[in-house]
């Protein structure tokens, strides 16, 4: 990975910017950022057209207990992607088959999946901060690109380049099932699978995501991003390409922002997706 | 008489009641075959369940010869009609194996437009879905039913909030399927006219199959079940 560093402190150095911006955990966030912005902003208006904002917040809190989990189970707080990856997918499968199953309607489904994912992670994380330092954990909450290792990297550029594929191949049955599941299925779609195999790569994005953006702020970079180009697109195109612009920028002017003045990555990219989607707002009624 | 599609003591229950009672029907192959009834009569229940969206009671059996292809169109479209999608966009979805995302391919491109003149949209592909009016969503939701040919159409009132014109336009495509591509139709409708004008076959649903026969012998009777039918 030396090339890359050296390739970032040359680009900082010809940018003009500060020295804070010349280290090698600046040039891995930005490699990071420029692998998510296509992986979350591309899955955000998929998540939007499945009218899942609100599962994939609950996805970000299970995170959360996860990462808890893993930690009581002796997983290094570096390193706790099993537990994780294992209790979103767990929480993640089981609210699907619920909301299949019953008549409920699925915000309110997802509503007792939420409730149950907190309070069993703050429990458990009341129980594990007796063992580790609360700070330690926070990097994972509210995600830090100094903890992002050449390892991590490499897991996010391997899954996010799979599940982009996996995504493109599946993309039109995927879009077609968001928009009418009848019509989809009439024309031969695996409805059920398409329900469960979507929920499964949004859980390995999410899980892959957390150290940049954080557990508690991920589900923000899956909606945000698809929210803000709404406003703009004019088609299904424009929408993808949209979503992945605004998470891009976003994502950069975040990360720009917390190396400045030493905030939370996450939250700054929070902040400055949410700037990108109260600036579209008005764009958007404008255009139409 | 081919069978294409067999019901045998149907049930289906929605939240402990049953909506549909012991429905038994055979549609025969190639024939426009249309359920009417009231207003919670269980006719678009029927069709989700020969769909396989509906869990049931009983047997459902399709028989088919040829391409096998189902399609359907939904009495409504219950997606977001906000999305930012366009008419061609959704009628490419599932023309091409391309993501539409990525664009839409010259083939995929020509038969949309061949498929918007069929249903009187012309040069219309680039509209979007929100734009519509319920006329117009409903004519493309009909043309990507249309094309390619399907071996068994289902159609949830197809005619709602078309004008006349339309109506009689879809007349045409429905039979032009039935007597050039033996598509077997099945579907539900409130007009009475429609079903003088194609039906092979009526079906009367209320919760149970009260009568099957000819329009003219199910209309000669005084079915109570018919009386909403305009």
């Amino acid at each position: 990975m030396s090339w890359l560093y050296d390739w970032w402190i040359d680009l900082a150095q010809a940018l003009g910017l500060g020295e804070a911006f010349q280290y090698p955990f600046v040039a891995r966030g930005v490699v990071a950022i420029l692998v998510l912005a296509p992986l979350l902003g591309g899955l955000s208006h998929l998540v939007v057209a499945r009218r899942l904002a609100f599962f994939s917040t609950t996805l970000g809190q299970a995170a959360l207990t996860g990462l808890v989990i893993g930690v009581a189970a002796g997983e290094p707080l570096d390193g706790t992607y099993t537990a994780i990856l294992g209790f979103c997918l767990l929480v993640g499968i089981i609210m699907v088959y619920v909301r299949r199953q019953t008549t409920l309607p699925p915000d309110t489904v997802i509503g007792v999946f939420m409730a149950f994912t907190l309070g069993l992670g703050i429990c458990l994380l009341v129980a594990a901060t007796r063992r580790f330092n609360i700070h330690q954990i926070e990097a994972v909450m509210f995600g830090s690109v100094l903890t992002i290792t050449d390892r991590d990297l490499v897991l996010l550029l391997a899954l996010g380049g799979a599940l982009g594929i996996v995504v493109a191949v599946g993309y039109n049955v995927l879009l077609q099932d968001s928009l009418s599941p009848p019509i989809a299925r009439a024309g031969g779609a695996p409805t059920a699978v398409i329900d469960y195999g979507f929920v499964v790569v949004l859980t390995i994005a999410i899980t892959v995501s957390l150290k940049v953006i954080g557990a508690l702020l991920v589900e923000a970079m899956v909606v945000v991003p698809a929210a803000a180009a709404r406003n703009l697109a004019r088609s299904t195109r424009g929408y993808l390409a949209w979503s992945i612009a605004i998470a891009a920028v976003a994502g950069l002017a975040g990360l720009f922002i917390s190396t400045a003045w030493r905030v939370p990555t996450g939250g700054a990219i929070v902040l400055a997706l949410s700037v990108c989607f109260f600036v579209t707002l008005p764009i958007g009624r404008l255009l139409r | 008489m081919d069978a294409a599609v067999h019901l045998d003591r149907v049930t289906i229950h929605r939240d402990a009641r049953a909506v549909v009672r012991d429905v038994s029907l055979t549609i025969a192959a190639g024939s426009i075959h249309i359920v009417v009834g009231p207003n919670g009569a269980g006719k678009s229940t029927l069709l989700s369940a020969v769909l396989g969206q509906t869990a049931f009671a009983g047997d459902i059996q399709l028989t088919f010869r040829r391409s096998g292809r189902i399609a359907y169109v939904p009495q409504a479209f219950v997606a977001d009609k906000t999305l930012p999608i366009t008419i061609g966009e959704f009628l490419a979805l599932s023309r091409q194996s391309w993501p539409v995302c990525f664009g839409i391919r010259p083939a995929a491109r020509a038969r949309i437009a061949a498929i918007l003149d069929r249903v009187g949209l012309p040069g219309m592909a680039h509209r979007r879905i929100a734009e519509l009016s319920g006329g117009e969503l409903r004519r493309v939701l009909i043309g990507n039913a249309l094309d390619p040919a399907p071996e068994l159409l289902l159609c949830d009132e197809p005619s709602t909030g078309l004008d006349h014109d339309a109506v009689v336009q879809l007349d045409k495509l429905l039979t032009g399927l039935r007597d050039d591509h033996g598509t077997t139709v099945l579907m539900v409708s409130h007009d009475r006219d429609q079903v003088r004008r194609i039906a092979d076959k009526v079906s009367v649903l209320d919760g149970a199959l009260k009568r099957t026969g000819s329009a003219d012998e199910v209309f000669a009777t005084s079915e109570p079940a018919l009386r909403e039918i305009a």
